[in-house]
Formats: C-alpha cells, structure tokens, sequence
C-alpha cells in the first residue's frame, strides 16, 4: 500500500474563488464540498495512484489564491514537478490575470517544471471564456491545456492522471539516480531527472 | 472482531504462517493489543527494546517493519493502532544509543511523515510530537544526506490551518512546534540542512507572522520568555519561536530572516496601521545578537527605497517603524555605520522633497523620518551628535536667496527641523564644544536665510542649544515681569565667557542683522529676544551685559531710524528692546537699572504701549513712531550712569556703537568701517594664521581630535610670540581686500540682495564670514594683558 515508485509534487495556483482546492478534494477524496471556504496560506493533499503497473505518489499543494498569502504560496513552487494554474472559465478577470501567474511562475518556480493551464467549472451556463481563447493562450504560452469541472468530475481524475503519466515519461527518459526515501529532493531543477524521484 | 483482526494480520504478513516468521516481527506484533483502547502491551514492548538494544543490526527491519504496520493501520483506519506503532517508535528511539541510531531514524522519519500525510488532525499532531523528540536529541553523527524538506513544507502549511477553530489552533500549534524543532534540529551545523536558504525561510517566517498577527500582540507575555511549551496558543508560541529563529541568526543569515518578515507585511498589507509591524520589530531588534542590529535599520531602510513609489502614508508607517527600533540600534552602532545611517535618512527626507511637498501625507513621512533621526541621536553619545549636527548642516545646500525653487526652501527647511531634533537631544555642557566654528559659522548664515520660516528655526536650534538651565520657557515670550519667572542663573565658567569673547560679536552680529530683515513676523523678533535672553542667563557677566546694552542699543536705533522696517516692526523692535533691558537689570541685578527700566515702561504704557509686548503683526493707525519722544527712549548716557554706579565701567558703552542704524538710507557700510577703525574691538586681521587654524577647522566632518589641537595651539603659540609688525607687514595686503569687501557691501546689505547672483553674493558671504571669524578671534587676543592669562589658565581653549 505503500511502496510508490515514484513521487512528484504537484502545485495549484490561480485566483481565488477559481476551484482549486474543489479539484484537488474531488481528485482525493472524491467528493465535491459544499461550501469549500477560502484557503489561508497553502493545503496538502497526497494521493496514490497507479500508471502502467507502477505507483505514482502524487503530493498535492493547494495555495491560496488571496494576494496576502503570496509569500508564503510562491515558496512552494521551486520544488514543484507540476503546476496546475487555474482560472474559472465564468469569470473573465480570472483569466486577465494568467499574465501576471506566467511571471510568477517564471520567477518563482524551476525552468523545467510541468505547466497545466485549467479552466474550470465547464458545468456553469454563464461561460465568459470559450474554449479555444483558452487553448490558444495555453498554446502560446507552451502549456498543456484542460477544461474541468470539479462539480460534475469531467476531466478531473484525467487531469491528474496525464501528469502523473507525463512526470513519468520525462523521469524514465532521463537518467534516475536512486532515490533515496529521505532524500525530499528540494529542488527538481538541481537534479539530472529533471522533474522526479524514484524509489528504488 | 478478534478473528477478523488475525485474518487481516495473516493475509497482511504475505501469507507466512506467524510461528515461521523472524523473532523481530513477532516482537513487534506482541506489543500490539488485541483492542487499540487498550493501549500499548508494556511487558511486550520492554521485550522489543531489549532485543532491539542487544541486536542493533536489526533495528533497521524493525523501523521499516513498524512503519509498514502503521502505514497499513492509516489505510484501514485504524487509528488508534497507528498511534500505538507511533508511541512503540519514539520508545526504540530513546532506548537507542549514538551509533545505532540512524540504521531506525530513517524508518522512523518515514513513519512521522506517513502520518502527516494522513487528513487526520489526531494523526498529524501526533506526528509532530514525535518529530519534536526526535529533534531534542543529540545525533553523534548527522545524517548528511537526510533533508527536511518536507517537514517544512508540511508544518508551514499546517500553521495555516482553515479547519474549525478547535481544531485549527491544535494544528497550528503542532506547525509551529514542528518548525521549532527543525530549527533546533538543524541550526547548528549547515550541512545537515540549510536552514537559512530562502526555499525554508521563506515558509518559516510567513508562517509564524502568520500567527503572531492574530495574536492580541499588545498584550505583552506576562514573564517575557517563560510562556511553557505545552502552550496552546499559537500567537504566543509563533512569537517564541520567532525570537529563537532570529537569536540563532549569524550575520550571513539576517537577511534570508528580514526579507520575508518585510514582503509579508507588504502582502498583508500591515504596514498601515503599524502596530504588529513595530511589535514585531521590536521583537527582531530584542532577540537578534546585538552587533547585528545594524543590519534590521539598514535592511529597513533599504524597504523605504523599494517603496519609494508606495503612498506616504505606507512609507510614513515604515519610518515610523524604524523611529521605534532605531534607539535600540543606536547603542551597538559605532563609526561609518552612525553616520550611513544619517546620511541615508536624510537621502530619503531629500527624495521626499522631491515627490512633492505640498501633500499633507508627505509632510507625516518627512516627519517621521525626522523623528527617526532624532530617536537615533537621542542614543547617541553626546559627541557623536555635534557630529551628526554638523553633518546634516554640511547637506544643507547653499546658497540660501529668495528666488530658489520651493523644493530648495522645503529641503533646507526641512534639514533644520532635523538639525533642531537632534539638538534638542543634545545637553551643552560648553559652548565651545557644542559650537565649534565649522558649526557656528553656517549656523549663523542661515540665521540670515531670506525665508522667515527658516530663520526662526536657526533661532529654535539657537534656544536648545544654549538653554543649559531651563529658562528656555521661561524666556519664550518677551516679557516685563521676568522677575516672577524666577529664573535659573548660574555664575558662567571661563571657558564660557572665553567663548563669548571670541563668538559674541559674530552672533550679535548676525542677530542685529537678522532684525533687519523686513520679512520678519513677531515670531522671528521673538525668537531673537528668546535668544539673546538666553545669552544674557547663560553668560552672565559685566563683560556680556556691556556688549548686549551695547546692541540693545543698535537696535533701539534701527527702529528709529530704518526706512525699510514696516511701523509694527519698528514696534516690536522697541518691545524688544525694553523687555531685554528688564532681563538684563534682573539678571545682573542692577536695582537703579531696573528702576529706570520700570520708568520707561510706566511712560509709555501711558502714551505708547504698542512700545511694550506684546508684539502684534498690525497696530492700529494712530500709533506713531517715538521718535520725537525721547522720554520713552532707552537712554545711553542713562544707563551708563547707572552701570558707573553700581561700579561696571561702562566706557565701551559710551563709544560709537559698532551697530549701524541700517536701512539704506544709512548705509552701514561707513559706519561699519568706522567701528573697524575705532579699535574699540581692535582691528580685523590682527592674528592671520588664526584664521587659518579656523578655515581649516572649519571644514565640514573635520573631527577635532588631538593632534589638530596640537598644531592649532602651536600656531596660536607662533602667532603670539611673532612681533605684531611683521605680522601687521604681511598681512597688509589681504587686509586691504578685506577692508575693500566691507566698503563695498555690507553684511546686511549682501543678505537683503535679490538679484540673482548667487555665486557673488555666496562668496561675498563667505568672505565676510571668513574676515569676521578672524575678527572676533582678534578681539579675544586684542588685549595681550587677558590673553596671557587665559592661556596660563586655559591653554586647551586657544586652540579655537
Ligand atoms: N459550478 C462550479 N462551482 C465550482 C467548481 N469548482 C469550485 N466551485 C465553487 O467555487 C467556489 C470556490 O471554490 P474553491 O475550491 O474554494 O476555490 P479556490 O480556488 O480553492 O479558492 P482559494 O482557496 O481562495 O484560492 C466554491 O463556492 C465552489 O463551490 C466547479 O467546477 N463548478
Ligand atoms: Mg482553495
């Protein structure tokens, strides 16, 4: 039950209000919370999951989208495999400010780390940014791109799962050094596989 | 219930048959109860331990296999099994011994993690305590390669719990612990774990503000630091930790602690109000190793740059923040530091001026950041802050003309106040060390400035400098009953009246001539009075009532006779006048002389009481000039018979008068050459190289320390016993342009210039100062009889 072969961090950022931490508990734990409150400072979340035959751990660090928690949040993304930036796809100022997450990313976390742009919340009627306006920008900005609902479970599990499987991808291409169960890789860019550790 | 527990127990022991399985398994298994409430088998467990102490080879499997227990336990749910496992490790732990240790630590460490990894609060708390243990002990030899990465991060966000308010501070707490015990673990040696890189301090520090904030902060903890660890308060236990966090900081490590401490207060936005701000500071200033605390102003200010685009009223907050911790680091600073830090606030007082003056809030930064500056010298040795004055006064800039920029005006206004903040922290215990010339001289051009606002502010600076006994209030106001206010008078020192000898006629000067000025308002004639009362408490002597009858006098004059002075000036100046001769009567206690004072007042209280304080900025229309009422007249040959009979010889008195009537319509010009020639203060220019030694002292940050004394006193000494007609020989040139300066343009004349020719007028002004310096040290050394004897007395006084 417990023997992963691999583990990668995964981060979630985006405005507040965007479903961030509604994925992540919908991924976990299967369920969508009624009345999720806001998050302070920064959640954790470790699901197990399985790609191929092999264990993936996945540990999830949910952030606060609240400006004031930025210090402590962007702390977080240096030692990230993978970052989820969310936006919600009813609220156009979600999505004006992808501009200023890319900066943020590109200042705070590592070069190599896997970048997932989200819209969420597809189930609501009131959509404000179409689908292609999201796509393109993911295009542009060299990431992967999904809608989700984290209400209606469309594209969640898919959404974790193809990380899982592309961390893997990238950590069996590359060379792994063993992995030693304690050595909490601090920063993936500072190591050959680029993005994961292995257990032996 | 039993059963199912051993069906699950087999099939989770990969089907092996319990009887066949190694001894360090069936060990382990034994320690656990059939029910989970019934808590640990302690026979059991004293088995495990014994077995574990004498075959420490095993105690990896043992780790690994208690681990694998526990991990199943979480995955089932089966809590308090998993707590169990838990409690059976931390007792493997403390029973190890050095060596063995780390073979269990990993597997240990394992276990901590799986259980804050669990959503369950009971878990995660249970969790830290052990981690906590596991900290408080000594490891022989660091595991090099383990990293607490994860602990950080978990902890961190654990101080940030969001669950119901029970829970939540329970959690909190064990975040906060658990941050505590990574510190203690790995403070002491960087290779195990740099603790003080960013990616940790950068989750530490948001984290325990995190929680101090929301603690009641002004409550202070009842004993300082003994709040006991079991606290659950999380405001208070962030705050003991924060005060280790900085006391174990190094010099390398300061700033990986500030950075995050500033960008969380710019993120949460708690500069404004700043009361968590200052608190937390003062924390930082109080825990952090002293010589250090340099660094946290310096650091601060260096946020003041950064939001340098910020509104005043964030930067007004930032400086006030470093006025409250500034004092602290006063005491451990010394040399270059001192004054950087002056020198980068008043940098940021000049960038001020510069954003725009006119907004109320920018005013409350230039405050603040004046009042910081002040809070610094208050802390300062006495010494220190005559540095400090005449540093600010070298930022000053010149040339001070009517038609500079408003920004110009701010700035040296704004220069002053901080002048005058530092100085009303400075205690004069001498004259000639609170004003060495290099001091004196630009203070007494600025007395002069073309801006009454800032005219009155030299005299403010003048007033707490002098002010040694505490009549400061007492001469606030010009006044005719000084005699009820009682004042302070001591018998003034040698070195004091030695001072007034050599400065007086530069500062009587210079006042005589700020009274010309038609801008003045009642305040500055106040101020003048203030200051020459002053004078008058602190250096009470024959010698200085003479010269200050003798420029009551001068401006008794003027305000007969000036044509640029509005009739209410000439009013004030006529209060002025009386009011000073009352003081001078009171203080030297001259009865006939206070009796005439009272005559004086009586009349013209009867027939021109706008003559008497106090002073208005506007009479009414029937008010006319005395000049043609002598009766109400301060009378020269008066008062010197009434100095002849209480036996001061008032002889200089009777002479011409060195102040000339001003006004254009007589231009002080001649008259001021007369005084030159008529050697009642002997002649300007007698001691060159003393006016070397002064020009040279003179120079801005030029500290006198005793080598300079030295050659000052030697050159004083050559001078001296040089024949005064070589001297008179080779000095006939420079006197002549001199003397040619004074005719051209008198003092008064230069400042009340418009034109715009500051370099000129900036020259002619320093010229005459220079000659004037050079003057006044004449006199001192005019009579060679009292010099001798001062030098005799007070050899180390010459060397001004
Ligand atoms: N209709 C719909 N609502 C959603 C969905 N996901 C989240 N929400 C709602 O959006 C609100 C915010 O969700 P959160 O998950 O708390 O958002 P967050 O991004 O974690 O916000 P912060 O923690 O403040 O950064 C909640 O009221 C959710 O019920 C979704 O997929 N569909
Ligand atoms: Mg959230």
């Amino acid at each position: 039950m417990d023997d992963y072969k691999f583990l990668f961090k995964v981060v979630l950022v985006g405005n507040a209000g965007v479903g961030k931490t509604c994925l992540v508990r919908r991924f976990t734990q299967g369920l969508f919370p009624p009345g999720q409150g806001a998050t302070i400072g920064v959640d954790f979340m470790i699901k197990t999951v399985e790609v191929g035959n092999e264990k993936v751990k996945l540990q999830i660090w949910d952030t606060a989208g609240q400006e004031r928690f930025r210090s402590i949040t962007q702390s977080y993304y240096r030692s990230a495999h993978a970052l989820i930036l969310v936006y919600d796809i009813s609220c156009q100022p979600t999505f004006d400010c992808l501009p200023d997450w890319l900066r943020e990313i590109e200042e705070y976390a590592s070069s190599k780390v896997l970048r997932v742009l989200v819209g969420n919340k597809i189930d609501r009627d009131d959509r404000e940014i179409p689908t292609q306006v999201g796509e393109e920008f993911a295009e542009r900005h060299n990431m992967y791109f999904l809608e989700t609902s984290a209400k209606e479970s469309d594209n969640v599990e898919r959404l974790f799962m193809q990380i899982a499987e592309d961390l893997m991808k990238q950590a069996r291409m590359t060379n792994v050094p063993r992995y030693d169960p304690n050595n909490y890789n601090v920063d993936p860019a500072s190591q050959d596989s680029g993005c994961c550790s292995r257990l032996n | 219930m039993a059963l199912n527990y051993g069906m699950n127990l087999i099939l989770g022991c990969c089907g092996c048959c319990s009887a066949f399985r190694p001894r360090y398994k069936r060990l382990v298994d034994s320690i656990f109860p059939v029910y989970p409430q019934d808590g640990l088998v302690k026979s059991n467990m004293e088995k495990l331990t014994f077995y574990s102490l004498s075959s420490p080879e095993k105690l990896d499997r043992i780790g690994e296999y208690l681990y694998q227990r526990a991990a199943r336990e979480i995955y089932r749910k089966k809590y308090g099994f998993v707590i169990i496992a838990m409690e059976a490790m931390d007792q493997l732990l403390l029973a190890c011994h050095a060596p063995t240790l780390n073979l269990f630590v990993e597997s240990f460490l394992k276990m901590v993690q799986k259980l804050l990894e669990s959503t369950e609060p009971d878990l995660q708390i249970l969790a830290t305590q052990s981690f906590v243990k596991f900290a408080n002990i000594e490891e022989d030899t660091p595991s090099y390669h383990r990293r607490y990465d994860f602990f950080v991060s978990k902890f961190s966000a654990m101080c940030h719990s969001g669950d119901t308010k029970d829970v939540r501070d329970k959690i909190r707490t064990a975040g906060i612990k658990g941050l505590q015990a990574v510190v203690r673990k790995t403070v002491s040696d960087d290779l195990v774990e740099n603790i003080w890189e960013p990616v940790h301090m950068d989750k530490i520090v948001p984290s325990l503000l995190f929680n101090m904030q929301d603690s009641s902060f002004h409550k202070e903890p009842p004993h300082g630091d003994t709040i006991p660890e079991d606290s659950v308060d999380p405001p208070m236990l962030a705050e003991t930790c924060m005060r280790e966090l900085v006391g174990r900081a190094s010099f390398g490590h300061i700033r990986a602690v500030l950075k995050p401490v500033l960008r969380h207060f710019d993120l949460h936005k708690s500069w404004v109000p700043n009361e968590f701000a200052i608190h937390t500071f003062r924390i930082i200033m109080f825990s952090i190793q002293a010589q250090y605390s340099y660094t946290v102003v310096e650091t601060l200010m260096d946020h003041l740059d950064e939001n340098a685009k910020s509104s005043p009223t964030i930067r007004t907050s930032i400086a006030e923040v470093l006025s409250k911790i500034i004092a602290i680091a006063a005491g451990e600073s010394v040399g270059p530091s001192v004054l950087e830090i002056i020198n980068s606030l008043l940098n940021h007082l000049r960038d001020s001026v510069k954003n725009g003056t006119i907004q109320a809030e920018e005013r409350q930064y230039q405050e603040a950041l004046i009042n910081a500056l002040g809070e610094f010298a208050n802390h300062l040795p006495d010494y220190q802050k005559i540095e400090i004055m005449m540093f600010i006064m070298s930022k000053i800039p010149f040339p001070l003309v009517d038609n500079q920029t408003p920004a110009d005006n701010m700035l040296q206004s704004i220069l002053l106040k901080s002048l005058l903040k530092v100085g009303t922290k400075y205690q004069t215990i001498h004259f000639n060390t609170t004003f060495p010339v290099s001091f004196l001289e630009p203070l007494l051009r600025m007395s002069l400035a073309p801006d009454p606002e800032m005219r009155l502010l030299v005299q403010k600076i003048f007033h707490t400098l002098l002010d040694r006994h505490g009549n400061l209030e007492k001469l606030h106001k010009p006044t005719l009953n000084i005699v009820d206010s009682d004042l302070n008078v001591e018998k003034s020192s040698r070195p004091d009246l030695i001072f007034i000898n050599k400065h007086g006629p530069t500062i009587y000067d210079a006042l005589y001539t700020s009274l010309q000025m038609d801008s003045n308002t009642p305040d500055n004639i106040e101020a003048i009075y203030t200051t020459l009362g002053l004078l008058c408490v602190e250096l009470a002597s024959t010698e200085t009532v003479i010269d200050l009858l003798q420029l009551l006098l001068g401006i008794q004059n003027l305000a007969l006779n000036s044509t640029t002075l509005s009739y209410a000036q000439k009013f004030n100046l006529h209060a002025l006048v009386i009011s000073l001769l009352v003081l001078i009567s009171d203080v030297m206690n001259i009865q006939s002389l206070s009796d005439y004072s009272s005559r004086l007042i009586e009349a013209r209280r009867e027939e021109a009481s706008y003559c008497l304080p106090e002073m208005l900025t506007q009479y009414p229309a029937h008010c006319e000039s005395i000049s043609k009422m002598p009766h109400l007249l301060v009378d020269q040959m008066a008062v010197c018979e009434y100095l002849k009979a209480s036996g001061i010889d008032p002889s200089r008195l009777a002479q011409t008068s060195p102040y000339g009537a001003g006004g254009p319509g007589a231009i002080a010009g001649s008259q001021r050459h007369s005084w030159m020639e008529a050697g009642a203060r002997g002649s300007i220019m007698e001691i060159p190289s003393v006016h070397e030694v002064d020009s040279a002292a003179s120079s801005p940050g030029v500290t006198r320390k005793l080598p300079e004394e030295g050659l000052s006193f030697e050159s004083m000494k050559k001078v001296l016993s040089e024949p005064p007609e070589i001297r008179k020989e080779s000095e006939a040139e420079k006197r002549k342009q001199i003397s040619h300066t004074f005719r051209t343009a008198t003092f008064s004349e230069l400042v009340r210039l418009t034109q715009p020719k500051h370099d000129l007028l900036q020259n002619k002004l320093n010229e005459i100062f220079k000659s004037l310096t050079t003057a006044e040290s004449s006199s001192t050394t005019d009579d060679p009889k009292k010099l001798s004897k001062c030098e005799e007395s007070f050899p180390e006084l010459f060397y001004y």
